[in-house]
């Protein structure tokens, strides 16, 4: 028998590293369990996952993977996706940083009302939108292309973005700008130099709002779209469902291809992406 | 910052540089040889599996009208996702050259438009007689035909003979006194009788059930009759039965096509019901059942028996144009798709069965001609419930019937509830 002398400090700090470690394993295991599914079932037959959906694999069908691989075509429908996501995010955040930066610093006539205008866009369901997005990208001559893409969802996500970023800017103190204007700098150099900077975190956010949202867009891409060429990865899941049948495990096979890239790039820049979304968080 | 600038920059750069962000690809140098190219946007495209065959056709077809015609397949791999594309393009007045349409209530709509290609006057002559009569009718709408029939499907009882020959049951029960005897032995095996379903957006093999029994209560011009007549209370309480008593597995409530299908290709379930489409699947994933599995009208119930489910499920049709090439290119296309050794091609090889008349061959799926004996000899051929009633009603059904099953609603309060629902 041993007697184990603790002080009321240390029972407390155990306690704490106790719901810290529950904490922790239960949100691992909230976001690692369906993805360790998702791996398991990819391997597997559609009978088996159908019948034995929480099995481990009779056989392991790596088949599904050369199949997943010949059917959707997917490095060119990944790049496509990157490009499109990508391009879409930077241009997104250009427009609504600076749409971002006049609402929110400067004061002219008819202010609040055009920037409820803009917001009001977030109310307005994306579908309902489909008819004249298809006719506007016919009409400029982008119809089946990555631009039609591109330019659609910078569009669609200008209000949501616009809406993160003016509340952010807003939140900036007015006496760093005072200073900058007091040491000659004008409307540019204000936005430039001193707003844009402060708003780093905020511009991650919505980026990575915008950029996630571009990625797994289904309607648009499909609508916009008809070569293979131009299409993008949500399209290129999809090819494994048909009219009366899904082959889910060559679908499965198919998302943990794609989602292999964005962990590796997340393991080797995972550093960069922690240190830039939480750069600024401390400051006033 | 700079580097922010730096890398749109960049982005920017490969944007304007990468050739897909150019629209149209390589049609205005098509069209510069004097050849015309017809779009032909369609979901029988990956896994589908009318997929390779199609591919096929448009490769010989392209081959023969080398320099005159080229159809280009644009693939687009959800079905619901095409129709809300082509709902689209039909609203926006740009409808694609060549396109699969379905042939339902709210598409019928488009042919009080001029956007559809009208087909009447050249149905009116030899191309007629490659396809079904009855097909060509349900296509035409105050005497326009503006979609050629091509894909139909007909959805008998699938039943497994090798388990009701287990329990001494060698042809499949005519009546559903018989049908109950054998299922009460079937369960006496440890074999539930058969695959049912509440989940998915339709319910589906469970909705077909019903079908087939109202047919066998209400007759050919069941479905004219509204909702509150008592043949649906009837048709609703044999439902219940082959819910009620293990007559069906445990994770029917709730349960979607994948269970349904599920169960009966691993050999839990004795019976079933969908269409030829799902031929190629059971034959590869489940060959023993595949080769175990033969067709039959529902037991009769009521006053009518021997019928069959049927339905039309893809039409074709074509964008109208004034372009006499074009238009010459579109009917020749139709043609060609229609011939019957195409579609006996298409159909052999993708398992499906189409509106237009040919014979299989010796090596067809034994299977498959058993939808065809099948589609013969039924007696009279209705829609299913589904085609009959609005969404919300079908929407409904699978609630109801879930309710049903679970005890929660009786047969009365099921047909209410689809009243309800109206």
């Amino acid at each position: 028998m041993s007697i184990v002398r603790t002080n009321g400090r240390g029972t407390t700090q155990v306690l704490g590293n106790t719901a810290k470690w529950v904490v922790l394993i239960f949100f691992f295991t909230f976001t690692f369990i369906p993805l360790l599914w998702l791996l398991i079932s990819s391997f597997k037959t559609n009978l088996e996952l159908q019948l034995k959906p929480f099995a481990m694999p009779e056989i392991w069908q790596f088949a599904n993977y050369a199949n997943a691989m010949k059917i959707s075509g997917l490095p060119r429908l990944f790049l496509n996706s990157i490009i499109v996501s990508t391009v879409s995010t930077g241009l997104t955040m250009i427009v609504t940083s600076m749409a971002g930066f006049v609402f929110s610093r400067e004061r002219f006539p008819f202010r609040q009302g055009l920037l409820n205008l803009i917001l009001a866009g977030v109310l307005v369901p994306i579908i309902a939108l489909m008819a004249p997005y298809f006719r506007l990208t016919n009409s400029l001559g982008i119809y089946d292309s990555l631009w039609a893409l591109i330019f659609t969802y910078t569009a669609i996500n200008i209000p949501i973005s616009t809406f993160l970023l003016y509340g952010f800017m807003r939140t900036l103190p007015r006496e760093l700008e005072e200073a900058a204007i007091m040491d000659g700098t004008g409307f540019v150099g204000r936005y430039w130099r001193i707003i844009l900077p402060l708003t780093k975190p905020g511009m991650v956010t919505a980026g990575t709002f915008v950029f996630l949202f571009s990625w797994n867009e289904f309607i648009y891409a499909m609508l916009l779209t008809s070569r293979p060429a131009v299409r993008t990865l949500q399209l290129g899941i999809r090819f494994f469902t048909s009219q009366f049948f899904t082959d889910y495990t060559s679908m499965f096979a198919a998302i943990v291809l794609t989602m292999l890239p964005t962990i590796v790039i997340y393991i080797v820049l995972h550093e960069q992406i922690i240190k830039g979304m939480t750069s600024g968080a401390l400051k006033g | 910052m700079k580097s922010i600038v730096r890398g749109l920059a960049l982005l920017l750069i490969i944007a304007f540089a990468v050739p897909v962000f150019a629209n149209g690809g390589s049609d205005a140098a098509v069209e510069e040889t004097g050849e015309i190219v017809l779009s032909f946007p369609t979901f029988w495209v990956g896994q589908d599996s009318k997929s390779g065959p199609l591919a096929s056709l448009l490769e010989a077809f392209n081959n023969q009208h080398a320099g005159e015609i080229k159809v280009l397949l644009e693939p687009n791999p959800d079905t619901d996702g095409y129709r809300d594309k082509l709902n689209t393009q039909l609203s926006s007045g740009r409808a694609p050259d060549i396109f699969v349409f379905n042939p339902d209530p709210t598409s019928f709509q488009y042919y009080d438009s001029d956007i559809l290609f009208d087909f009447t006057d050249e149905l009116q002559g030899s191309w007629r007689d490659n396809f079904v009569e009855s097909y060509i009718l349900d296509s035409t709408k105050d005497g326009k035909t503006k979609s050629v029939p091509y894909e139909i499907g007909i959805t008998p009882i699938w039943y497994n003979s090798d388990l009701f020959a287990k329990v001494g049951v060698n042809t499949f029960p005519a009546t559903i006194e018989e049908f109950w005897a054998a299922a009460d032995k079937l369960k006496a095996a440890g074999i539930v009788p058969g695959s049912q379903m509440t989940g998915g957006s339709n319910a589906w093999t469970s909705m077909l059930w019903f079908s087939h029994i109202m047919g066998s209560l209400g007759g050919p011009d069941v479905w004219d009759k509204p909702l509150t007549d008592p043949v649906y209370v009837k048709g609703a309480e044999v439902l219940k039965k082959l819910f009620s008593d293990g007559n069906t597995t445990r994770d029917a409530v709730g349960g979607d096509a994948g269970v349904s299908g599920g169960h009966y290709m691993a050999g839990d379930t004795a019976t079933f019901i969908n269409g030829p489409w799902y031929i190629g699947r059971i034959r590869g994933d489940a060959p023993e059942v595949h080769a175990a599995t033969r067709l039959a009208a529902a037991p009769k119930i009521g006053e009518y028996s021997g019928h069959q489910i049927g339905f039309m499920l893809s039409n074709l049709a074509a964008g109208n144009t004034d372009d006499p090439r074009k238009r010459d290119a579109i009917i020749t296309f139709m043609k060609y798709m229609t011939e019957p050794d195409n579609v006996k091609m298409v159909s052999e090889s993708a398992g499906s069965l189409f509106a237009v008349k040919y014979e299989l061959g010796a090596d067809a799926d034994p299977l498959q001609r058993e939808f065809v004996r099948a589609a013969s000899e039924a007696s009279f051929v209705i829609g299913h419930f589904q085609s009959q009633v609005d969404v919300s009603v079908i929407q409904e059904f699978g609630q109801a019937l879930a309710a049903m099953a679970l005890g929660e609603a009786t047969p009365e309060e099921f047909v209410q509830m689809l009243i309800d629902a109206q």
